[in-house]
Parts: C-alpha cells; structure tokens; sequence
C-alpha cells in the first residue's frame, strides 16, 4: 500500500513537472478561462477549445478552465467580476444566453462590468416542424400563429434563453402578441426533440446542429434558419430572405477583467487573433459544427451593448425581464 | 404507563411545528410570485399544493406529540457531534477564505479522526495532507478540473 | 441474420490485445472514480473523456465504454460498504446493501451487485443491438402525459421505502418535495424559494442531497455513538462469495431489474433512478421472505443494481439512434462521440455502421471486463471496513466533499451539503426514513413539469391524461396500487402505526 502510494506521488510530480515546463516567451502566461457552466456544456467545449488552441499555438505557457456553473451563468460570472479585476491572465468565455439570464434573473452583475474581447463562434437556430405537419413553409407557420396563436405549440430549450426569444420574435412578426406565445421549455435540445419526433408539438426551436442529423434523413423538416445570411451546406434559408424580419444568432464570446491596461488588451487581441485565424481552431470549428462568427475590438463592444438591448426588449415582451 | 396530557414527545412537537412554519413560508412565496398569463397551471401551483401536504403533516404530527414515544431517542456524545461540526466547518471556511483544498481537507480529516476518540492530531493531519495532495495532483494535472488552489498548492 | 455478421464484424475489430488492454484501463479508471461519493458517472465520464483523445478511435471508443460501464458500477460499491451512495441511481441500493454489509455480509451483497450489473449490461446490450429501431419508435410517443402516469406509479411505490411508519416516511417524502421546489421553475422561468441566492436558481442538486444526506448524516450519526456504544461493523461473517441460496434468490431479480430498467432507460426522461424504485418494490412484493426486506434482503440489491445498469445501456438507445442525450451521463458521451467526428442521430447506423458495432462490441467486452475485474477486488473492497473507525470516516468526509468540491467549487453548495447532513444526522436520531427525501427531490419535479407540460399543450384541459390509453393504464394501475392495501388493511392504519 505504501509503495502503491509513493509511486502515485512520483507519478504526479512527473507530470507536474512535464506541464509546466513550457516556453513563457512572447506568451500570455498561465492562463485561466473560466466557464460559467458545468463540464460538457456549450460553454466548457468553447472554453476547452480555446484552451487548446492557445496551448499548441504557444500562445500562453499554460492554460487551464475553471468551471463556475449556475443561474445560466450568472454565479460564473459574479465570481469573475470579483477575482479578475485588473489580472489579464483571467478570461472569461460566454454567449448571448448569459446575457439574457442577466436580464430575466435581475442578477446583481453585467457585462459592462468585464472588458469584451472578441466574439468567436455564432451558431444559426433552426425553426422546424415534424415531416407530418402540414405546416410547409415559414408563411404557413405564421399564418397557423395567426389564427391560433395558443394553439401554436413550441418546443425548445430553457425558459428566457435563445430558443425562446426567437419563438416569442416569430410570434410578434406574425402579428400576435409576444406574451401568448405557447412556448413548451425543455432541458435541451434532445428532450424537444422527442417532442417533436412523437408529433406532440407544432413546431421547434433549438440550434442547427442539435437537429441536423433529423433534419438531414428527413424526420424533421426544417422551414428557416436564424442567421442573418444563408449558410453553405444548409438548405433552410433565413428567415429574413423569407420576407420575415427577425434574426437571431447563438454566438459565444471572449471577455477579460474590467481594468486591465490598454496594453494588456491588445496583447490578448492579438493572441486572440492568432487563434482564429490558426487551422487548429478551424479544425475544431469543422468538427464541432460551430460557425466562425468573429468580431473584435469597438465593433463588438457595441455590438454588445446594441445586443443587450435587444435581449432586453425581447424578455420584456415576454415579461421576463425583472 | 403515562396516562398525562402533557407533551411526551417533544420531537414529534418540534417537527410538527416546523413543518407548519415550513409550510407557510412556502404559501408565501407561492403568494408573492408574479405570474403571467400562461397556459396550463403555474409554478406557483406546485407551491401550493406541496404547502399543503407540508401542513397536513405538520398537523398530523401534533397528536402524536401527546403519546409516549415508541422506544427511547438514543443518547448522543454531543463532543463528538461538535466535532465533526467543527471539522466541515474548518473546511468551509479555509475554502472560503482562500486556504486551498489540500489544507482544508487535512484539518477535516484531522478533526473528524479525533471526534471518533483519535489523539494523535499532528499525525492524523499530516495524513490529511498527503491524501489531499494525492486528490489534488489526480485532479489538477491528470483530470484538469480545478480544485481550489491555496498557499500549499502553489508549491506546485 | 445481417445483425449477427456485423457484430462480428465488431468484434474482429475490437479484440486485439491492445483494445482489450485500453478496456480494461477504461473499466478500472471508470470503477475507481465512480466509487468516490458525490462523483457520479456523468461527472466520472467528463473526467475521464480528454485521456480517451489520446488514441486511435477504436481504442478510445473501446475505453470509452468501459469509463461509461465502469462509472455506472462504481456508485455501487460505497453504497453497500459506507452507506454512502455516490450518486441518486444508488440510494436503493445502501437501503438493503449496507443493512447486509452491517451483518458481515458485505461480500455477497457486492457480488450481487456485481454479477447483476453483468447480466443486466450484457442482456441490454443484447437488447440495444437488436432491438434499437423498434424501441426508439415507442419511446418517442412517450409524451408529457404517459410521463406523468409513470411519475405516479413510482410515487406509489415509494412506500416501500417508508419503514414502519407511513407519517415518518411521508414527511420525509415531502421534505424532498419540497426542496424539489426551490430554484428556477423550468417552464416559466419564476425563481421559487430562492431568496435572492443566486447558486439556489439552478435548485438542489440530488447528488448534494444525497451525500450530504447519506455521507455526512452517517458519520454524524455514527460519531454521536461511536464513544457511548460503539457499533463496529463486522468485515467479514462466513463466506465472501455468495452462497448457493443467494444465487438461487439473485436471479430471478436481476432478470426482473433488467426488463424494468432497460425499457425506461430507453425513454427520453426516464432515467436510471425510477427503474431502481420500481425494481425493489417489486422485488418486495414477491420475496419469499418480506420480513426481512429492510433488515438485509439481497433481493432489494441484486434487482435495483440490475436495473441501474440495464437502464445504462437502455440511454444508449436514444443516444445512437436519434443524437438524443437523455442523461447528464449521455450528453457528456455525446460530446465525446462529437469529438470522433461520429454525429449519433438516424443516420449513423447507415453512415457509421462500423463504428456503431465497434463500440457495441466494446460494450460487451468492457461488461465482461468489469466482472474480471471486479469480483476478485470484493475481497480487497470489504477489507475498507477494516480500516480504524476514525480513518475510514475521516476519509469518506474528505471524499465525499471533494466531490461537491469538484463538481462546483462553491461556498454555497458546500453549506447545503453541510445542512443535509445535519438534516441527515437528526432524520436518522429520530427515525425517519432517509430515502423518501431524495425519491421526492427526484420525481417530483419530474411529476411537476411532466403534469404541466401536458396542461401546456392541452391549453389547460385535464382530460389529456386519459385521453390517451397508455397514460390512462398507467394512472389507473396508480390508482389501484394505492388504494388496494388500503381496503383490506382499514383505512385508520396511518393513525395506528404510531402506537
């Protein structure tokens, strides 16, 4: 037993040793990214990712995620307000669902209280029906919403969050009132889609790739993507060429702490920069079916703010907003 | 034996009445949630409704606070109790305040060995020390998820 | 049969000595951080996933499979030995199985536990090779309704848990119901009971109940007697092995915790704790001998530990052939299936053929892997309560915190930890039944949002539950479950048993 013990305590101080001798130089240091979500969500995978891509591309010495989950990411983000400050080594990685959970949870925190860095993926929802449903185009949709607008069953992921809004935006454009939008929260994409498979729903909301293999063999049938642009390798077009004028995207960005120096940001965009245009980050892009959706600097910060607003007047229409 | 009315199951008592206390809080709650106009039934429902099992146990509870009790409530070593009180409490704190994992799992280890009758306290926390280390290495460099890192763990 | 020729296919790529050697990596690394209290297989499987990267994709997937098998088995083993469940599939399990570890028989009961997981994994995993195409297409159907019917049955069923006194086992049902309510409402988004702490909204987590409830309520309670009159459990009495008369009461319920556990495994919600309700209901209603069901049964392990495990391989089913994760466990194996580039959904048997057998061959080997490799360490396991009282208790309480430590490094959980095994250490001084607080904090919010999402869709019309025959059975079968004990025992029964 107690050889059994030393061997791990070697072990360990091996590994140790062989983690942290990489080279510091040109670097961002040791880095921590902190997810505000539990391991295996949206956010871990694109805090993980960015881990990896930073580590390979020698970008940071070392790198590691700390995941913080809660309140949809508001507790992560009440922690990184308090610890980052003006520590350029601690980032914070998160998406438009935070920014509605800030809203419809009052939470005492906001993003104006972290320095945004770059958005990095965005991801279209797809709007889509089972194959039986006689419902065949976005206007058949709207049209069915208009005449029945509590009758208009939909499924989709969690109260307030991204699915959600965008059911209550199609509601308002088809002339109903946003409120009486008939919204049925599951806790994922998966558990809609068995809503959606076993015909108990009208229609469902959840991000492309969730239902792509559905879609793709025929099960389900997509009527219209979210994004502002059609996409290569989607068939469904946007809502926005369909005459309809809502657009929503489910994109996941980078932030730092509120007071790091002008000097520090630009050390961590141009890092950032070096990452998005690497192949690694593409080759996780690709294989995990997320679009490069980059914007940095002035642009994204009031992107952020215009953002912000527009989440806000969605929730309140939904009276969510507190 | 006891043919009293007086209260021979102080327990039963003190549950009942929490229960109740317990049961109105939830009522309250329930009361004050703004609830929009929705389809179906609403959250505060479920409120209601558990609030009510919560007061008809509650008050079922009471006559049974006036029988005898069926067998005797063990008696406890309340030292002991407090100890292992103290030993999470050490560990919640030393979390809190910073200390790390290693430190605040060796002060639980070393705490909870002297509630079960251990007076060997420098020995049982360097014990606590190694197994939190060995923890916190499995952990931190071979899983990647991160344990609270305190002035020990920086070591490495 | 083309079934048949493609498993073989699987297997001629899966065996080779090396795969075997990642298996049975997988399936120890699995087992040793599954029996950790508080980690359970969701957080096991995360854990565990990055090292799987390393290699070529036959031989991750292959250890894959055995993390996956490995981590639904290792709850087990603290739950008979410690009376520390690491996770809420377990709960039955410590009900019969630390009664019998407490009688030396610790032995047997892991045996059980470990030959009925096989049986069940390999049964299922039969199942899931044969009969995937038709069982997705039933378990779609399973709407809001036909939830809500199943929710009633295994609250019905919970009685088993209770004891000898149906208030106690009441109120602590309630208990769990109640602490079911705090957090955000998932359907409208109201916070309830929340009081403006923000770690409350996402609501308790069952894995900090039941550690804090079990674990830490356990060593309060056995710190509180330890130096009046010490209770030492006694290792080992007679054989480690199972004798022939706990084969001859062992299989029958394995078989019956597998054909519970599998079909509701494969339900988009159904999850592996409800199957482990039902399995030891039944298990109680059929014993030849249901005296002794709280005080021991080998019956009330060998069915629930089965059923856990059947319900394992039964999540599979949805994963593979609609993409669908229906467990915590199966989204983080979705990420890692994302991760080989295999996309599980209706075209990944036609697109991935080879791959999809691959990794039921891997399933099947890492199930046998698990029995090789656990039934020799049941001798080194019972050999844990050989450790001095102090240490070992010392120990679990530095484990079982590490676990929620792990899962979410927070001040907050760790308090509600801490409260639960106060709560724990005081349910247990004045005897009230532990596992109804956690089977309320686990069915009742499923019952809740089952129930209102049916009158969601319904527009608020009641009559959807029996509008549809299969709910109606259901909620019928409920109903008469409740009531038929009542009619030929009398109804003042609850007020009696107080006496």
């Amino acid at each position: 037993m107690r050889g059994l013990l030393k061997a791990f305590a070697i072990t360990g101080v091996a590994l140790t040793l062989g983690l942290s001798s990489a080279s510091a130089q040109d670097s961002l240091g040791d880095v921590s990214l902190l997810a505000p979500a539990g391991a295996g969500g949206g956010w871990d995978a694109a805090a993980r990712s960015l881990q990896q891509v930073l580590t390979s591309e020698k970008l940071v010495s070392s790198a590691q995620v700390l995941n913080v989950p809660g309140a949809g990411g508001t507790v992560g983000l009440a922690q990184f307000v308090s610890s980052a400050g003006n520590d350029p080594r601690q980032l914070f990685v998160a998406g438009i669902t935070l920014v509605g959970a800030i809203i419809s949870n009052g939470a005492p925190v906001d993003l104006t209280q972290v320095t945004p860095i770059a958005r990095l993926t965005g991801d279209p929802l797809a709007i889509v029906v089972p194959a039986s449903s006689d419902i065949q185009t976005v206007d058949d949709l709207l049209a069915k919403i208009k005449e029945n607008v509590g009758g208009t069953i939909w499924a989709g992921g969690s109260a307030g969050g991204a699915d959600h809004m965008l059911a209550a935006m199609i509601t308002q454009a088809a002339g109903a009132d946003p409120a009486a939008v008939n919204y049925v929260a599951y806790s994922g994409g998966g558990e809609a889609l068995a809503a959606m498979l076993g015909n108990q729903v009208t229609a469902g909301i959840s991000g492309y790739g969730e239902w792509q293999a559905q879609i793709e063999s025929g099960d389900l049938r997509a009527l219209a993507i979210s994004y502002p642009e059609p996409i290569e390798g989607i068939d469904a077009q946007p809502l926005k060429a369909q005459g309809v004028d809502v657009e929503l995207v489910n994109w996941r960005a980078l932030f730092a702490g509120k007071d790091i120096t002008p000097e520090q940001k630009a050390a961590i965009d141009a890092a950032i920069e070096k990452v998005v245009t690497s192949d690694a980050w593409k080759e996780i892009l690709a294989a995990r079916g997320w679009s490069d959706y980059y914007m940095s600097g002035d642009e994204f910060a009031s992107y952020l703010t215009e953002e912000t607003e527009r989440v806000r007047g969605v929730l309140t229409s939904l009276g969510l907003a507190k | 034996m006891s043919t009293s009315t007086k209260i021979a199951n102080k327990p039963a008592l003190v549950v009942g009445i929490a229960l109740i206390l317990v049961a109105i809080l939830t009522a309250y709650d329930a009361s004050t949630m703004n609830i929009r106009s929705g389809y179906g039934v609403g959250p505060n429902a479920t409120s209601y409704l558990v609030a009510g099992i919560l007061a008809i146990l509650g008050f079922s509870h009471l006559p049974v606070a006036l029988k005898r009790m069926d067998g005797d409530v063990p008696s406890a070593d309340w030292k002991a109790v407090g100890l292992v009180g103290l030993a999470l409490a050490s560990l919640i704190i030393c979390i809190a305040m910073g200390g790390g994992f290693v430190l605040g799992s060796a002060l639980l280890f070393a705490f909870t060995a002297r509630a079960f009758g251990r007076t060997r306290f420098i020995a049982d926390f360097a014990i606590g020390v190694v197994i939190g280390f060995l923890i916190f290495l499995l952990f931190n460099k071979l899983l990647s998820l991160s344990l609270p890192v305190g002035p020990l763990e920086r070591l490495f | 049969m083309e079934v048949f020729s493609l498993l073989i296919d699987g297997f001629s790529g899966a065996l080779t000595p090396m795969n075997l050697l990642f298996a049975a990596i997988g399936v120890f690394l699995g087992t040793a951080v599954g029996v950790l209290p508080g980690i359970g297989p969701a957080l096991t499987v995360a854990l565990l996933l990055p090292i799987t990267f390393r290699m070529d994709p036959a031989g991750s997937l292959i250890m894959f499979a055995g993390i996956y098998y490995g981590g639904m088995y290792g709850g087990s083993t603290t739950a008979i030995l410690l009376n520390t469940p690491g996770e809420a599939a377990s709960v039955v399990t410590a009900v019969e199985g630390n009664q019998m570890a407490r009688q030396g028989r610790g032995g047997p009961a892991l045996a059980t536990a470990a030959i009925g997981s096989f049986v069940a994994a390999l049964v299922a995993t039969i199942g899931l090779a044969f009969l995937s195409p038709y069982m997705v297409k039933v378990a779609v159907r399973f709407g809001p309704w036909d939830y809500f019917g199943l929710m009633l049955i295994a609250f019905v069923t919970v009685s088993a848990t209770f004891g000898a006194s149906p208030l106690r086992g009441l109120t602590s049902l309630a208990v769990g119901l109640w602490l079911g309510l705090i957090g955000i409402d998932q359907l409208t988004g109201q916070a309830r009971l929340t009081y403006g702490v923000p770690q409350l909204l996402d609501g308790i987590e069952v894995t900090t109940l039941a550690v804090g409830i079990f674990a830490l309520g356990e060593c309060l309670f056995v710190a509180s007697r330890n130096l009046i009159a010490p209770e030492k459990p006694i290792p080992v009495k007679g054989s480690v092995w199972m004798s022939r008369e706990d084969w001859k009461r062992s299989w029958k319920p394995w078989l019956r915790g597998t054909a519970i556990g599998f079909p509701i495994g494969a339900l988009p919600a159904g999850g592996a704790e409800v199957p482990t309700f039902l399995s030891y209901n039944i298990e109680r209603k059929l014993a030849t001998k249901p005296e002794e069901f709280g005080h021991g049964a080998i019956e009330g392990v060998a069915g629930p530990e089965a059923a856990n495990n059947a319900s394992a391989a039964g999540t599979l089913i949805p994963l593979l052939t609609l993409g669908l994760p229906t467990s915590a466990t199966a989204a983080v194996m979705l990420a890692g299936f994302q991760q080989y580039n295999i996309q599980p959904g209706p075209l990944l048997f036609a697109q991935h053929a080879d791959l999809v057998w691959a990794l039921i061959a891997s399933l099947f080997i890492a199930n046998v892997m698990l029995l090789v490799l656990n039934l020799p360490l049941v001798g080194l396991w019972v050999k844990l309560l050989a450790i001095p009282l102090p240490w070992l208790y010392a120990g679990i309480l530095v484990f079982a915190t590490m676990g929620t430590i792990a899962a979410n490094p927070s001040v907050v959980e760790l308090l509600l930890l801490v409260g639960f095994g106060l709560l724990g250490f005081l349910m247990r001084r004045y005897d009230y039944p532990i596992a109804p607080a956690i089977v309320g904090l686990i069915l009742g919010p499923l019952a809740e949002l089952a129930l209102r999402r049916s009158l969601q869709i319904s527009q608020g019309d009641p009559m959807i539950l029996f509008q549809h025959w299969s709910s109606a059975t259901m909620i019928g079968i409920a109903v008469i479950a409740l009531i038929v004990p009542y009619l030929f025992k009398g109804l003042s029964r609850m007020g009696a048993d107080e006496d």
